[in-house]
């Protein structure tokens, strides 16, 4: 592990929402190519950490480091940093009045990154990765929603990034649907994105990860393989949760 | 009826245009005036929110009769005080300050609804992407928000049209006043108000007519 760069770096990272305090005290390193599933009960600060690695969340306290850029420092470019990080959402977020292929093409034309007609052969080769490229013309609510999902992970690969989040990408869709989503997922993984992914699915995170971190009233409770965590947890926490949710 | 058709037609008719440049004028400017204090709203910047807050109040909190006697003859009785002699607005310049800071009251809290309308999620997306705040507004979240707008800036619209009427109080010579005269001078009250009336109506029914219509190709591909 020394020889590979490490990705993010979190230290002591907390946030608070007015007087609540949902990320007490999280430090956390994620080397490149590393796939990292958050579990834990909803409320426990998952979905909030997430979201401060990219600062759709302002962090109250603590230093995030992405690929060397410290996020919490306001002189950071946040923009700059962003187009290194896609993000999946949960309600798939796509934009409702462009078509599928404009959702992908918009962020690397107006930032400069491709000209149009690059951006749309990009696109389009996105769209044929995750399986969508006969859907490029149609608006998202044309689309079901594991489509609409697969769509949203092209448009943030779009924007060729080094790491990708995902909050609770499957929690919005139909069961049927949670497969064909999950499969693009473990593509990614498979070509060595840096992953850190959000989820309730114990068995992607059992499969796929490399990492598994349990987290718990905004601390991180217990961490290691899917196999130590998953299967051999220590923490009457984990034991307790993963005793529900199996 | 007829007879006053025949004798003041072009009159009525000048007067007509009249109304509908102070509200075309009124509506550019209720336009740019709503979009800056409808986003100083939907923004995140307490100051700029503050200020937003307390144009839209204090503009709605007065009646519109009461903000053109302001403007007509209370801003250049304040700039006499201050030793500027010759400061005069005409009609048409007062009417359209007052008329345009009317309806921008309103049109901003319209801007404000429509882009809060827009899930929030939206914005979140293309800021995940790398774009700034003000490209995410323009690409994304205005696009959206405008299509829920449109029928509350059309019904606003119409309003402001028939808003000019009370200009008719200092003195500008839209359709309204034209009325007055006539009654005035013909004492057939019945029929001027009636003609005056119709005029309106069918000025506005045409304009809804349209609007509808644009409407419903910008509602379409959604």
């Amino acid at each position: 592990m020394a020889d590979k760069k490490v990705m993010v770096h979190v230290q002591n990272l907390k946030k608070s929402f007015g007087k609540l305090e949902v990320l007490k005290d999280i430090s956390i390193d994620i080397t490149e190519g590393e796939v990292v599933v958050l579990l834990g009960p909803s409320g426990s600060g998952k979905s909030t950490f997430l979201r401060c690695l990219n600062q759709l969340e302002t962090a109250t306290a603590g230093t995030i480091l992405i690929a060397g850029a410290d996020v919490t420092d306001k002189h950071t470019d946040i923009n700059k940093v962003r187009e290194n990080i896609g993000m999946v959402f949960q309600h798939f977020n796509l934009f409702a009045h462009k078509t599928v292929l404009q959702n992908i093409t918009m962020a690397p034309v107006e930032l400069k990154k491709m000209t149009k007609e690059e951006a749309q052969a990009e696109g389009m080769r996105l769209l044929k990765r995750v399986g969508m490229e006969t859907k490029a013309d149609c608006y998202p609510s044309q689309i079901s929603g594991g489509q609409k999902q697969r769509v949203a992970i092209a448009r943030a690969l779009a924007m060729k990034p080094d790491i990708m989040l995902f909050d609770e990408p499957t929690s919005a869709l139909d069961p049927e649907m949670v497969g064909e989503v999950l499969a693009v997922m473990k593509e990614l993984a498979a070509d060595g994105m840096t992953m850190v992914v959000v989820t309730h699915e114990i068995g992607f995170a059992r499969e796929v990860a490399d990492r598994v971190v349990f987290m718990d009233d905004g601390y991180i409770v217990e961490q290691g393989t899917p196999q130590e965590v998953i299967n051999n947890p220590r923490e009457p926490r984990t034991i307790d949760f993963l005793n529900k949710v199996l | 009826m007829i007879a006053i058709v025949q004798t003041y037609w072009s009159m009525l008719l000048r007067a007509l245009g009249q109304t509908l440049l102070l509200t075309l004028l009124s509506l550019i400017f209720a336009m740019i005036i709503g979009m800056i204090f409808g986003l100083m709203n939907v923004g995140s910047n307490r100051v700029l929110n503050f200020i937003g807050t307390v144009y839209v109040d204090a503009v709605r909190g007065v009646p519109l009769i009461v903000l053109a006697y302001f403007i007509y003859f209370g801003v250049p009785a304040g700039i006499k005080m201050m030793g500027i002699q010759d400061f005069r607005l005409s009609a048409l310049q007062a009417g359209t300050i007052a008329l345009s800071m009317n309806c921008g009251a309103y049109m901003a809290e319209i801007i404000r609804a429509g882009i809060e309308s827009v899930d929030k999620g939206q914005m979140e997306a293309s800021r995940s992407l790398g774009l700034t705040y003000g490209k995410s507004m323009r690409l994304v979240v205005l696009p959206q928000a405008i299509r829920t707008m449109i029928p509350s800036i059309i019904n606003q619209f119409i309003i402001t049209l028939k808003d000019t009427s009370i200009l008719s109080v200092i003195g500008f010579p839209e359709l309204t006043n034209m009325g007055k005269t006539i009654s005035g001078n013909t004492f057939k009250s019945l029929q001027t108000w009636a003609i005056v009336g119709i005029m309106y109506m069918v000025v506005i029914v045409t304009l809804s007519k349209i609007a509808k219509r644009i409407e419903r190709r910008t509602s379409l591909g959604r």
